[in-house]
């Protein structure tokens, strides 16, 4: 999907929002409205530490969201046609409703997106499609191992930025929360629906966290 | 470097009573300058800070004199250095009224001392000869600890941030309606094209000054500067990809660039037309790649559409689509 858009003005310059052009199809309406905002999410900052912290973060929450739309993509792609699709369905739009915020505040701040995104393209997807071979109970197993990670980063993340400064991330503690307090429902539906009921779950759960966590730990490690 | 600067200011002011601006051809004055440098120089050589932020302001006199000299220029360099030099010893919270820090004279110093390239190349002695026209002793060369290095990676920078307040201002021309949008592979070209006419008054030195940057304690600081003129470029382009395109597009551009720099400094044609010819080429083969690939992706989508058609047309023909 190409990404092409005339570069806006700085926001020191003009009042206006950052609004993407006409060259960025916006079919989904919701996603028009969601970015036409008076506030940017990442404070300016002229502190190339704090900057650099806030671009590491930024990328870590792009990886992760990635990963979960690839996940959700394998699983569909196994379980398509079931009953269970048009809840992963549901989850799946929704993530991808997180990847696209994403990309907007990558664009904005100029962020450089993580060097492993083939990588977790790949993982996310066979994950997915791996899980759902197992059958509901192992895709909603996987998706409750994987949310519950995601929410562990989330909230460490939301706890950091806590430390800092709550006043000055406002926005941003804003958006992780309530990213955080959806991937918390993604969860609490994948234990609804018979998440725990097979015995081969304990290991896939540990599975797929362990695997979350090592994508979390790789994308810290290499982008400190 | 405490001692250096106050050193400095002594020269300065002494000049300053002195009443005339010169280059140092007042032996008295030259003497004392000298003087004032040698015990700095000691000072410096004794002690072991690296970076000195409690530097005592100097008396009033010495501050007034050396303001007036040093304030107009000082505020000109400050923000034409948008990227100052790394091996600077950092002393950025240093800004008083009239008190112009360290960065700033070396800043200051080194711009100076491009006039003086062609004449002895990108070396200490440039920036010797300029410290001289400035009114400051050659000793203060001391001050660069990576010598001609500085002066390179100070001259790219200086460069780079021109570039990328051209491709600004450009922009807002754009967006103020006063300018139409170049396509992608004109604006690179251009973008490219203004970079490196910058390098045309040092053509004949720049071999010199490029096997400078490959130097591998350079090395870090070169591939900053590089990479950031390369985003900057495609920032301004319009590129705004959040995923793998974003690496692609960068590493291509820096190939043409630094393919176009090498081109260009064996180019003898009238105005470094055969260079552009060059360029354009290269961008030109870039974009088809681009194209091609695009392609490629259509043409295997459709392969694996058609498959999916036949597929379910054999699994249809031989029952085995039906619900049971």
């Amino acid at each position: 999907m190409h990404r092409f858009v005339r570069p806006q003005l700085m926001l020191r310059d003009s009042k206006q929002p950052l609004l993407p052009r006409a060259g960025h199809l916006c079919t989904n309406h919701k996603s028009v409205v969601s970015s036409v905002r008076g506030y940017v999410v990442l404070p300016p900052t002229s502190d190339e530490e704090e900057k650099a912290m806030l671009h590491r973060m930024m990328r870590v929450d792009h990886a992760g969201e990635y990963g979960a739309n690839r996940i959700y993509a394998g699983q569909m792609a196994v379980l398509g046609r079931t009953q269970i699709s048009p809840l992963i369905q549901e989850m799946w739009d929704q993530e991808k409703q997180h990847l696209r915020k994403f990309n907007e505040i990558l664009a904005e701040n100029r962020v450089r997106p993580t060097l492993l995104l083939p990588l977790w393209n790949i993982a996310g997807f066979a994950l997915g499609a791996g899980s759902a071979l197992l059958g509901k109970e192992g895709a909603m197993a996987c998706t409750v191992a994987v949310e519950e990670s995601i929410s562990e980063h989330y909230n460490s993340q939301i706890r950091t930025l806590m430390e800092k400064d709550p006043e000055k991330y406002t926005e941003l503690l804003q958006l992780i929360k309530e990213f955080r307090d959806d991937e918390m429902e993604h969860h609490d539906t994948g234990l609804e629906h018979d998440a725990e009921s097979v015995n081969l779950n304990y290991c896939h759960d540990r599975m797929s966290c362990m695997n979350y966590n090592i994508k979390i730990q790789i994308l810290n490690n290499s982008n400190n | 470097m405490a001692a250096l600067i106050r050193g400095l200011r002594a020269g300065r002011a002494l000049r300053g009573l002195g009443g005339v601006a010169v280059q140092g051809t007042v032996s008295l004055q030259c003497s004392n300058v000298r003087r004032g440098f040698h015990r700095a120089a000691l000072l410096r050589l004794a002690s072991d800070s690296k970076s000195d932020t409690s530097v005592p302001p100097p008396s009033y006199h010495e501050v007034h004199t050396a303001g007036e000299s040093s304030s107009s220029s000082a505020q000109g360099e400050s923000s034409e250095d948008a990227q100052p030099n790394t091996s600077f010893q950092d002393q950025s919270g240093e800004h008083g009224e009239d008190y112009e820090t360290e960065e700033q004279l070396q800043a200051r110093i080194l711009t100076a001392a491009l006039e003086f390239v062609p004449q002895h190349g990108w070396t200490v002695e440039a920036i010797a000869a300029a410290a001289e026209t400035l009114g400051l002793s050659s000793a203060s060369t001391g001050m660069f600890n990576n010598g001609a290095g500085d002066l390179v990676l100070h001259f790219v920078a200086q460069c780079n941030a021109q570039l990328a307040e051209t491709l600004a201002e450009q922009n807002n021309q754009v967006q103020l309606g006063q300018a139409e949008a170049k396509k992608t592979a004109e604006f690179l070209k251009d973008a490219v094209e203004t970079r490196l006419r910058m390098l045309i008054p040092y053509i004949d030195t720049w071999p010199q000054a490029m096997s400078i940057l490959l130097l591998p304690h350079n090395i870090p600081d070169s591939l900053k500067h590089l990479s950031t003129m390369v985003d900057d470029i495609w920032y301004y382009a319009g590129d705004r990809s959040t995923d793998v395109n974003w690496y692609t597009r960068r590493a291509a551009l820096t190939g043409i660039y630094n393919t176009t720099e090498l081109v260009m400094v064996q180019d003898s044609s009238p105005d470094f037309e055969e260079t552009w010819a060059f360029l354009d080429n290269r961008i030109k083969d870039v974009v088809n790649m681009a194209n091609t690939a695009k392609q490629v992706q259509a043409t295997g989508e459709a392969v694996v559409q058609g498959l999916m058609g036949a597929a379910i047309t054999l699994k249809n023909l031989t029952g085995m689509n039906q619900r049971r």
